[in-house]
């Protein structure tokens, strides 16, 4: 199965858990089988991500009827004083399991973007062409995105 | 570019979502502004945080499996075999593997991904030459140079005037390549211009000269003495190796 991997690593960061990832991902790759005939583009990676993040819609409507997972996070001043080197040094360090925790609390819209950008390595046009976002939003979305995980960083290293 | 808006493009910058003339000024900013060099790092340090320390789930062996066998079992409307059907549980089983075949097909049209290095020095290399910003210290006296960009970026990289040879010493700049604030040493060669940049490797191994190629542009890279060294210009390949050789036995 192409992409397989890709799949379900964004279903498993979006559900929070394995079994419901397999449902989602075996969801969108039969969608996928359905319509490849409408596949036109030239990167089926986003076309398959996007059909993987439709499905993982649908199965919130079915299982979590009523919980807003993509409610508007708050807009937050977007800036904190750097300290220069410092923060970004201790940042590299954080371990894996700290970071698992901290990502699995952030809004779903804030998690998807950073799989998309950070480990999908996908440009702002793909970004918004999978969650369905204006393409001029994805550079703030992603913005807040990694200002909230470093804030709840910082936070989390203040309260040992 | 003012501070403000540079700010504002950082991710931008950061994500390599800009085109060659912003992140040219960009870059120019960004290599004199303490503020947003840290704000640059903090993105860049929770990249390498994300990449290398968040957990991938993989896939369970069994799921793949589970999905090609419940693939239908008619091959999709791109490839009509509707005859599958018949042999019923061996057709479907046939029908998945076709799946398979399908959806490999489709991936194989991705493009390859440019190396973002050579993008980004053929980037800088050009937008150098447009703009105004060619050189922060215009002169052809490497004594000058050196100890100019020494106190500026934490690196003593070879800046030697090679008139000599042929490749006439015409200055240096601060420049930001790669994620690296870099040193930029100019050089001609008849009419053309050699920007070599140098800047602190992540790799502090020395690695031979290599060759790349794009856009009639030739880079050559390499590492020396724990900095990374990549020469660009629109000079013949032939040229710019020999230049090359010159600087590393400097």
């Amino acid at each position: 199965m192409p992409h397989l991997g890709a799949a379900f690593n964004l279903a498993r960061w979006l559900t929070g858990n394995t079994t419901d990832a397999e449902d989602v991902v075996q969801d969108a790759y039969l969608r996928a089988f359905r319509y490849l005939d409408a596949f036109r583009g030239d990167n089926f990676r986003v076309w398959l991500l996007t059909i993987v993040r439709n499905s993982f819609l649908d199965w919130l409507k079915d299982n979590r009827s009523g919980r807003l997972v993509f409610q508007p996070a708050p807009v937050e001043s977007d800036w904190i004083d750097p300290t220069p080197g410092a923060e970004a040094m201790l940042l590299e360090r954080v371990d894996s399991e700290t970071l698992a925790i901290l990502m699995a609390r952030l809004p779903a819209e804030y998690r998807e973007v950073l799989i998309l950008r950070e480990i999908e390595d996908m440009s702002y046009k793909d970004i918004a062409e999978v969650t369905g976002i204006p393409a001029g939003t994805v550079m703030s979305r992603l913005s807040r995105a990694r200002l909230a995980l470093r804030k709840a960083w910082i936070a989390n290293e203040k309260t040992p | 570019m003012n501070h403000d808006r540079a700010k504002a493009l950082l991710p931008a910058y950061a994500d390599r979502q800009t085109g060659p003339i912003r992140r040219f000024l960009l870059g120019l900013h960004i290599a004199r502004c303490t503020s947003c060099l840290a704000e640059l790092e903090a993105i860049h340090a929770m990249r390498t945080a994300i990449r290398t320390n968040l957990p991938i789930h993989r896939a369970p062996p069994s799921l793949a499996m589970r999905i090609g066998s419940a693939l239908p079992r008619e091959a999709p409307p791109v490839v009509r075999r509707p005859s599958f059907a018949r042999f019923g549980w061996a057709g479907s089983a046939m029908a998945g593997g076709l799946a398979g075949v399908v959806l490999t097909l489709a991936v194989t049209r991705l493009t390859p991904r440019p190396d973002p290095l050579v993008a980004d020095v053929i980037a800088d290399h050009v937008r150098s030459m447009m703009g105004e910003h060619l050189m922060d210290v215009p002169t052809s006296d490497q004594h000058t140079v050196k100890p100019w960009l020494s106190a500026r970026l934490d690196l003593s990289p070879v800046v030697k005037d090679l008139a000599p040879e042929g490749y006439p010493l015409v200055g240096g700049r601060l420049d930001y390549v790669d994620g690296h604030r870099a040193a930029a040493i100019v050089y001609r060669r008849d009419k053309h211009v050699i920007n070599l940049f140098a800047f602190v490797s992540d790799d502090r191994s020395d690695a031979a000269p290599v060759r790349d190629s794009r856009d009639g542009f030739n880079v050559i890279r390499w590492r020396m003495g724990g900095l990374t060294y990549v020469a660009v210009s629109d000079v013949e390949a032939a040229q710019l190796m020999a230049f090359v050789r010159l600087v590393e036995s400097g």
